[in-house]
């Protein structure tokens, strides 16, 4: 072979080697990424701002809370992918108690207490430079939820807590301020919300409640409660008329659940009837608790004793008076008496006591329940 | 055994067992894909990973191809809209091994390293490193001031002064957490 021919073959392989070289690059990318090849950096980061998003989050995930509020002050990207991400982000918790108010000038201030009541800061909200939303970011709320004065329940206040981002988990909600700036909607939204957790909700000394802003619907949001209280302020011989019946007070009530307290006030929907079908379905979860499961079988026998209570209020409400409470459920509540009710399954006896006190316009029933028997342990 | 070519002119090529470089979901799917083609002969390029950073990969991958498969979870895309409650699926607790301590470049000199490594772990979808890079990254950097932070980084303010100032009163209840 000439000198001249391995010249050439020298070049053509030179020419293939190159052609490669610039081929399998493609290739690999096409396969590696399985995605178009936009996804890759271009070069290797020297900078830890040239990594792409992941790590960036996947570090700030391992900070505490705090310090991941901090990091929005680094750099704008930073700033930009902690808000984005806040959701997986990590999270302080507060299990005490967060308190609303908007003062007179309109200011909205966050009271933050610990478990043992003991305030831990006040942040203040100036005008809508700093969204509420914001703020509670990187707080996981439970515990209890006061809106305390002035327009605190306010829809502006509950729509920022309805945002998908936020973490609210209280076990309590309190409204007491002025819901004039409260609609039915932000209000239905927030509570359903917090359904998952809210186990008492209470309208305690709050005013300017519009009729319509409470329905069987708006506290059905709710769910099932153990305790509420729907005690507005009222002034002079104003009364409210809320459309809350039987249906808000017989859905507090199942054969899981039963609630401590009810207070109503100005609901004008609940009839003896109701209070009747109430107190009926709360014995006969008593009644059924004792019972041993199907299949289940016997493997002790020890003394039980439990004890429980649930207190009716019914204020100022049209339908529901002592003389027609009284004829509806006479047989079930007998005044400052005591009642006995074999459970036959068990053959213990569970026993009631109801009282019934009554004035002009409000009515408490108070019902105990006690079980006390020698009884098999079931499994 | 595959082999990888780092992005460096000569490419700089490793040997690796299968196993090991399964490790790398970004590779292990790509073999799959392939499955039928001789890719012991095929060496694949790797065009985002330099030789250095190829090599602590390769390191890495050997010493852990016999770890039990890290728990998969479905990735969070974060969007305002969505409102599932993955707020609650917290990351779990990342533990650095002693081994992956010595292992990590965590010389200040090596930090630029280090970064390209957690590049790398992350085109190349090794997550328990990721993890661990991660992790070292966010101890070293937990309880620094912010201007510590952006000197470890090596990033700059691109704040405005009045931008930082507004930011600051932003969070400034943080302070008390």
């Amino acid at each position: 072979m000439s000198v001249a021919t391995l010249e050439a073959e020298v070049a053509r392989l030179q020419v293939e080697n190159d052609r490669l070289k610039h081929t399998l690059p493609d290739f690999t990318e096409r396969i590696v990424c399985g995605k178009s090849t936009g996804r890759l950096p271009g070069n290797s980061p020297k900078q830890f701002s040239q990594l792409p998003d992941r790590p960036l989050e996947q570090v700030l995930r391992f900070l505490p809370a705090h310090q991941v509020v901090k990091m929005r002050l680094v750099s704008r990207r930073f700033n930009s992918l902690i808000k984005k991400c806040s959701k997986t982000m990590p999270k302080k918790e507060c299990n005490g108690s967060v308190l609303f108010e908007i003062n007179l000038t309109g200011q909205l201030t966050v009271d933050w207490f610990d478990d043992s009541s003991s305030k831990i800061t006040t942040t203040k909200l100036a005008g809508d430079e700093v969204t509420l939303s914001e703020l509670l970011r990187f707080i996981r709320i439970s515990g209890r939820l006061y809106f305390s004065h002035g327009l605190s329940a306010a829809d502006k206040v509950l729509d920022q807590l309805c945002k998908a981002w936020l973490t609210i988990r209280p076990e309590m909600v309190i409204f007491t301020g002025n819901l004039s700036h409260t609609s039915r909607d932000s209000l239905k939204a927030f509570l359903r919300k917090v359904e998952p957790s809210i186990r008492w909700l209470h309208f305690q000394n709050a005013c300017n409640i519009a009729d319509s802003l409470l329905n069987d619907d708006v506290i059905g949001a709710a769910g099932c409660l153990v305790g509420l209280m729907i005690k507005p302020v009222c002034y002079g011989t104003e009364l409210p008329n809320f459309t809350i019946g039987d249906n808000t007070l017989l859905a507090m009530v199942d054969a899981d659940h039963v609630p401590s307290y009810l207070y109503f006030m100005g609901c004008s929907g609940i009839t003896p009837g109701g209070i009747r079908a109430f107190i009926q379905k709360w014995m006969n979860k008593w009644m059924k608790k004792g019972e041993p499961k199907a299949g289940a079988n016997s493997t002790d026998y020890r003394h039980r004793y439990e004890c429980d209570w649930c207190k009716l209020t019914f204020y100022k409400c049209a339908n529901v008076t002592p003389a027609a409470v009284e004829e509806a459920c006479g047989d079930l509540l007998k005044k400052d008496s005591r009642m006995g009710v074999p459970n036959r399954a068990m053959n213990d006896r569970v026993w009631f006591t109801a009282s019934c006190c009554s004035n002009k316009r409000r009515l408490d029933i108070r019902f105990n329940a006690y079980v006390s028997a020698e009884c098999c342990v079931f499994v | 055994m595959i082999q990888l070519c780092s992005n460096d002119d000569p490419p700089v090529s490793f040997t690796v067992p299968r196993k090991a470089v399964e490790l790398s979901k970004t590779i292990k799917t790509m073999l799959e894909d392939l499955e039928g083609f001789d890719m012991e002969q095929t060496p694949i390029p790797l065009p985002n990973v330099d030789a250095p950073t190829l090599e602590l990969i390769v390191k890495w991958v050997e010493q852990h191809q016999d770890d039990p498969p890290p728990v998969e979870k479905p990735r969070v895309e974060d969007d305002d809209s969505d409102d599932s409650d993955a707020d609650d699926d917290q990351e779990p607790e990342v533990v650095i091994p002693e081994w992956d301590k010595k292992f990590l470049p965590t010389d200040d000199e090596q930090k630029n390293q280090l970064f390209k490594l957690l590049n790398a772990a992350n085109y190349l979808e090794i997550k328990p490193l990721l993890d661990i890079g991660c992790k070292y990254v966010a101890d070293k950097i937990s309880g620094q001031t912010v201007e510590w932070v952006r000197d470890y980084l090596n990033m700059e303010n691109d704040y405005t002064p009045e931008e930082e100032a507004k930011l600051k009163e932003e969070i400034a209840w943080a302070e008390g957490l």
